[in-house]
């Protein structure tokens, strides 16, 4: 190394610690925030899966307990997708539920749903009270995947 | 919430970031945030960018840590990949300002001048810009080399994970830079003479 480039480390040395060296802490408030609203969306996502399997479960052990049932006619397309359009009207679909088939047959479950949970069907909530807990009916789709959620009043 | 250990290496953090853990998100920003940060601002020589870019970067990590693979290099060099794709986006989109910097007032140009050597301080301060503008008139490539090895002193091998590309590289890449910087110093000083 000759001399001018030891100068000119020497200087990029100076121009290294001059200026600012750390980023601003409203950054890593604003990155703390977004974790946690990630985090909570996450949770209430797998908690919203785990729900559905445990209607379904329950649904499944009512339908066993009763025994099997008197055959019955089996619906038309036109009469299941009736029963759908009427059954769905006033859900929200929750996200990615677009992507599923179109729902032939669906079943709908009353839960209890912590609050934060809202937030995934575009909800705003208080975050205050994101813990609470409200009544909700899930729509299951024939596969039972849940397509929406409605507020029960 | 659990508290991450303090000597968890990257990969367990990013681990535990994947997961929802808010602690051992905490602590890989401490860790990182500067490297980011700096690396940013002398690339782009702005705060705003470096600043935004920061954030950006957390913000991926935030919703990719669960991709990340230590196979494919550590995560010093994950970041760095990161944070120079959302460097260069930036300048991109900023180029006409960048090209105007020599003109502009730049935002951490402020001198900073104590009373004892007034003239010493300020040709200190002077050279130090005229070095600034320099390394930003570099093209991205040998900038980013200046960058890592010179002001955020990495070793040649680190730079070279971080860049991903030969040590070799690196090496001749700095030499080329540092000759650019040195032309670019001297026609400087022409100027003011």
């Amino acid at each position: 190394m000759n001399a001018d480039e030891r100068d000119l480390v020497e200087g990029l040395r100076a121009l290294s610690s001059d200026g600012p060296c750390q980023a601003p802490a409203y950054i890593e408030h604003r990155l703390v925030t977004e974790f946690r609203r990630r985090s909570r969306l996450r949770r209430a996502r797998a908690w919203l899966s785990a729900a559905s399997v445990g209607a379904i479960a329950a649904v499944i052990a009512v339908l066993l307990w009763i025994g099997p049932l008197a055959p019955r006619r089996a619906a038309s397309p036109v009469d299941s997708l009736a029963m759908a359009d009427e059954t769905t009207a006033g859900f929200y679909p929750l996200p990615d539920a677009e992507a599923l088939p179109p729902v032939e047959s669906a079943m709908v479950v009353r839960v209890q749903m912590p609050m934060a949970s809202l937030e995934l069907i575009g909800f705003p909530i208080n975050q205050d009270r994101a813990s609470d807990r409200v009544e909700a009916e899930v729509l299951l789709g024939q596969d039972g995947l849940a397509r929406g959620v409605r507020l029960v009043e | 919430m659990l508290e991450s250990p303090s000597h968890a290496s990257d990969d367990d953090l990013l681990r535990l970031i994947s997961k929802g853990h808010e602690p051992a998100f905490v602590q890989f920003y401490r860790k990182h945030q500067r490297a980011v940060y700096r690396f940013a601002l002398h690339m782009s020589g702005k705060t705003e960018i470096a600043e935004e870019v920061t954030q950006e970067v957390f913000m991926t990590v935030i919703g990719v840590a669960k991709q990340y693979d230590s196979k494919r290099g550590s995560a010093a060099s994950y970041l760095y990949g990161i944070t120079r794709n959302f460097v260069l986006r930036s300048l991109q989109r900023e180029r006409p300002y960048v090209a105007a910097l020599d003109d502009a007032e730049d935002d951490h140009s402020g001198l900073l001048v104590s009373g004892h050597d007034l003239l010493g301080d300020l040709t200190r301060n002077q050279q130090i810009e005229s070095l600034r503008k320099a390394v930003l008139a570099l093209p991205p490539a040998y900038r980013e080399v200046v960058v890592l090895c010179d002001l955020n002193e990495m070793d040649y091998a680190q730079a070279a994970e971080a860049l991903g590309c030969a040590i070799g590289t690196i090496r001749s890449r700095l030499h080329r830079a540092r000759a650019l910087l040195m032309e670019k110093m001297r026609a400087a000083e022409r100027c003011a003479v």
